[in-house]
């Protein structure tokens, strides 16, 4: 187990490296300049030059890819050309907001699908089920710039309840993360409801009915224990989505974080900037899937790596 | 949920809790008697010395003074400079107010005037406004509080740069700093920059020109449209100016008790082309074109009126404005003549095939593309059939400096002197060198530009432009569309705001709520 962990640890690099390369070469194939977008309008062609030289820019492809490795080998993620600051400091204040979303959305996930699934499954066929379902599909048909203004004009403008946008307190954080969170809940509701549904038909349920457990710890220590490897594995790959997806909910939200950040630094041509930014987002993905194989194995010890 | 429905209700009874918890906690975030005042985008830097983008340079304008500034008129009034003198044409003589100082207390003196520009000029600042000040040879500090600007070579429209926020001498270059931009000796005090978020002013309560009568500024960054009217709604965004979609004019009005102003602005909208092009060099397309379109129309429907049909470049209200140039009404019909005469006749009359085809290109914002939309509807009445292409700014923006496009639509915002054309229509301001993009060369004009450069006398420059305007309304290197309103939306406790044509803010340090008391 520890050597296939400290496999799957090194087998980080080299594709955080990959994807790293992919798209310092991608945003320099998009066509703009970030000398036009740094000396404006009215610099003359020489002193374009002259940045560019100063900023390596017009050094070949390869010589700047090289230097870009060296600086991030050193821990120097370089100065953004947009903003003129460290692209780590940049980074370092933008984070905590994505994180915090993150994170929420998750839980508002976790939270909802659990207890729509449990619900569902319990009472398959009937009203409660039927709605799980219609909230399943409504949670996935519903595209955030549409549910998230919907969420504003309820919560804030109608009931008064929360601020439209912003970050502060717990109260700038619930429409945002319900609106991110719904889509995650929509579809972990509906595999969860199908794995409950699967791993209550087998023996070991049965059996475990047959000892005299409660209904209680047979649903929760026995099915939902089972059924959580499914789920699980979906956690891990809408990890993905909910960091793209937080791009769109930061940007309706006035969310200060790093989707917004990128969004930017792309718009702006500001290599530094995106590359930090990918180096980011690319480890939290990379760092979701590795601790996932790790809680597979905590959910369900059967499950060993290697020999 | 077992046996029971308790552990359900307990989740929810909580959440609910929360929600409560939410309500007593959702608060003001800024003191109270701040303005609070919704943008679009993040300012990039504040440091006059870089920044480029809109907002930077309006919050810029607030917290830092200039030597001198455009009025609402669009005339350069003294700030910083008590009086100043065209010594000849390559000098100009500056007597600066003695009563200025800086927001960390130091007091305003012509060393700081001749560090901030000289800070420009220093290559290794790297500031974009380097290339502004090329005509400078030297800024010499005359005594305390004189100063001299000495120019290489006669340039009539460098008192526009005299429109630089001023730092105090010996600021470190932001180039190089990862602190605060330097003190100004504006309005407003930075007190704190909240990046992505918000940008928060005090009032400076020694400002020269008296203590602003608002106790500070919050600037709230919201990039969505809709959001910035929702939080308008809510009364948590104070002011919005311009950062609003027409089409959300109409709903604020019915929902909200805003005060809205809409007036003349400067920003330019204009259909570019290219000359090089073997069907639009003829100038008799570019007429058809420019008749075939109904601004009226468009500005009626799409822009919800906040808008005026333009003649050119410059608005009504710039000093060098012409008003007696040709205009290009709509006129479908003699579209169809002149494309007929340039040799471009219909192949199948009312039918389906086209006389030509074209590329227009535009950014992939939702208003752009339906405006493209709409000239495209309106040009294929007379037979020219336009592909629209939207792109996202940065691959637009390329392709129009390449040359790379047949037709495009952009706006040019803030012009001052109309030294702006040497820029944009001289022959040797073909990109890189300039922003002749669509490639005209004209010999009369590129003569007049130069004239117009070197020019001093205010009248004899009037009369170059005036001449330049009408050389390029009969030419149409550019169509021009309209020229945007500033529409001003704010609270109506809010008294004392004077719009800007080219949205400077800094009649906020004099506007108040209605609540409190107006000043002496």
């Amino acid at each position: 187990m520890k050597r296939y962990l400290l496999q799957r640890l090194l087998l980080l690099l080299p594709t955080l490296l990959g994807a790293l390369t992919l798209v310092f070469f991608l945003i320099h194939l998009i066509p703009g300049d970030p000398v036009e977008v740094m000396l404006g309008e009215t610099a003359s062609a020489a002193d374009k030059e002259e940045l560019r030289q100063s900023l390596g820019l017009n050094q070949p492809l390869v010589a700047q890819y090289r230097s870009f490795l060296t600086g991030l080998m050193s821990g120097d993620l370089g100065r953004s050309l947009s903003e003129q600051t460290g692209v780590a400091d940049l980074i370092r204040a933008r984070m905590p907001a994505t994180l915090e979303l993150t994170i929420c959305a998750m839980l508002v996930a976790i939270l909802l699908s659990f207890t729509l699934a449990m619900l569902a499954a319990r009472n398959k066929g009937s009203w409660i089920d039927r709605l799980a379902l219609l909230f399943s599909l409504l949670g996935l048909s519903l595209p955030n710039f549409w549910l998230g203004p919907l969420l504003m004009i309820i919560f804030s403008i109608q009931l008064g309840w929360l601020p439209v946008s912003g970050r502060g307190g717990l109260d700038h954080l619930f429409l945002p993360s319900l609106t991110l969170g719904l889509a995650m809940a929509a579809i972990l509701t509906r595999i969860l409801r199908i794995s409950l549904l699967r791993v209550i038909r087998e023996d070991y349920v049965q059996t475990a009915r047959a000892k005299g457990l409660s209904e209680k710890q047979v649903w929760l220590k026995h099915a939902l224990r089972n059924a959580l490897l499914s789920v699980i594995t979906i956690l891990s790959l809408q990890f993905g989505s909910l960091l793209a997806g937080a791009v769109i909910t930061e940007t309706i939200f006035s969310w200060p974080g790093i989707g917004r950040l990128t969004v930017q630094a792309i718009q702006m041509r500001d290599y530094p900037l995106v590359q930090g930014c990918v180096l980011v987002i690319a480890t939290s993905y990379l760092l979701v899937n590795f601790l996932t194989d790790i809680f597979y194995h905590l959910v369900d010890p059967r499950i060993t790596y290697g020999k | 949920m077992f046996g029971g429905r308790d552990s359900f209700f307990l989740y929810w009874l909580i959440g609910l809790a929360l929600l409560a918890a939410c309500r007593a906690s959702s608060s003001s975030d800024h003191p109270p008697d701040y303005l609070v005042i919704g943008i679009e985008s993040n300012p990039l830097q504040l440091d006059p010395r870089y920044a480029t983008d809109a907002n930077s340079v309006r919050i810029g304008g607030l917290i830092y003074n200039s030597l001198l500034r455009a009025d609402e008129t669009s005339r350069l009034r003294p700030e910083l400079a008590e009086n100043w003198q065209t010594i000849d044409d390559r000098t100009y003589l500056i007597d600066l107010r003695r009563d200025v100082k800086f927001h960390n207390g130091k007091p305003l003196t012509a060393e700081d005037i001749k560090y901030t520009y000289d800070s420009i000029l220093d290559p290794k600042n790297q500031s974009p406004k380097r290339g502004l000040l090329r005509p400078l040879q030297a800024v010499d500090a005359l005594g305390p509080f004189r100063v001299r600007f000495k120019l290489s070579s006669p340039h009539a429209p460098f008192p526009e740069q005299f429109t630089l926020g001023i730092i105090p001498a010996s600021s470190e270059s932001q180039r190089v700093s990862v602190n605060l931009p330097p003190p100004g000796s504006g309005p407003f005090i930075l007190d704190s920059i909240d990046r992505g978020e918000k940008i928060t002013l005090k009032a400076n309560p020694s400002y020269w020109e008296g203590r602003p009568r608002l106790a500070g500024l919050v600037v709230k960054v919201v990039p969505d449209a809709m959001v910035r009217v929702l939080e308008f709604q809510k009364r948590t965004i104070d002011f919005l100016q311009n950062d609003i979609e027409p089409d959300m004019l109409p709903w604020i009005n019915k929902n909200t008790d805003a005060a809205i102003e809409a007036n003349q602005g400067t920003t330019f909208q204009y259909i570019g082309i290219n000359l090089t092009h073997p069907i639009l060099k003829q100038r008799k397309v570019r007429q058809a074109i420019a008749i075939a379109i109904d601004r009226e129309a468009i500005i009626r429907h799409l822009l919800k009126d906040l808008a005026t049909p333009a003649s050119g470049l410059l608005s009504p209200l710039n000093w060098a404005y012409e008003g007696g140039v040709d205009r290009w009404p709509y006129d479908p019909e003699k579209a169809k003549r002149l494309l007929d005469e340039a040799g471009f006749p219909d192949p199948d009359g009312d039918g389906p095939l086209p006389r030509f085809k074209l590329s227009f290109k535009t950014t992939n914002i939702d208003l752009r593309k339906r405006i493209a939309e709409a000239i495209k509807e309106q040009l294929q009445r007379v037979g020219i059939d336009l592909e629209v292409r939207s792109y996202e700014w940065g691959t637009f923006f390329s392709d129009i400096k390449k040359g790379n496009f047949h037709l495009y639509s952009l706006a040019w915002v803030g012009i001052l002197d109309p030294d702006v054309y040497y820029q944009i229509f001289h022959s040797a301001s073909v990109p890189p060198d300039g922003d002749n993009r669509g490639r005209y060369r004209n010999g009369e004009v590129d003569r007049l530009l130069e004239e117009g450069r070197t020019t001093t006398d205010m009248t004899s420059r009037k009369l170059i432009y005036s001449r330049v305007q009408r050389i390029l309304a009969d030419d149409l290197p550019y169509i021009s569309l309209w020229w945007w309103k500033n529409v001003v939306v704010k609270t109506p406790s809010l008294q004392g705001f004077v719009a800007y044509p080219d949205g400077d803010l800094i009649s906020l340090k004099k506007i108040y709520f209605q609540s409190q008391m107006p000043a002496p």
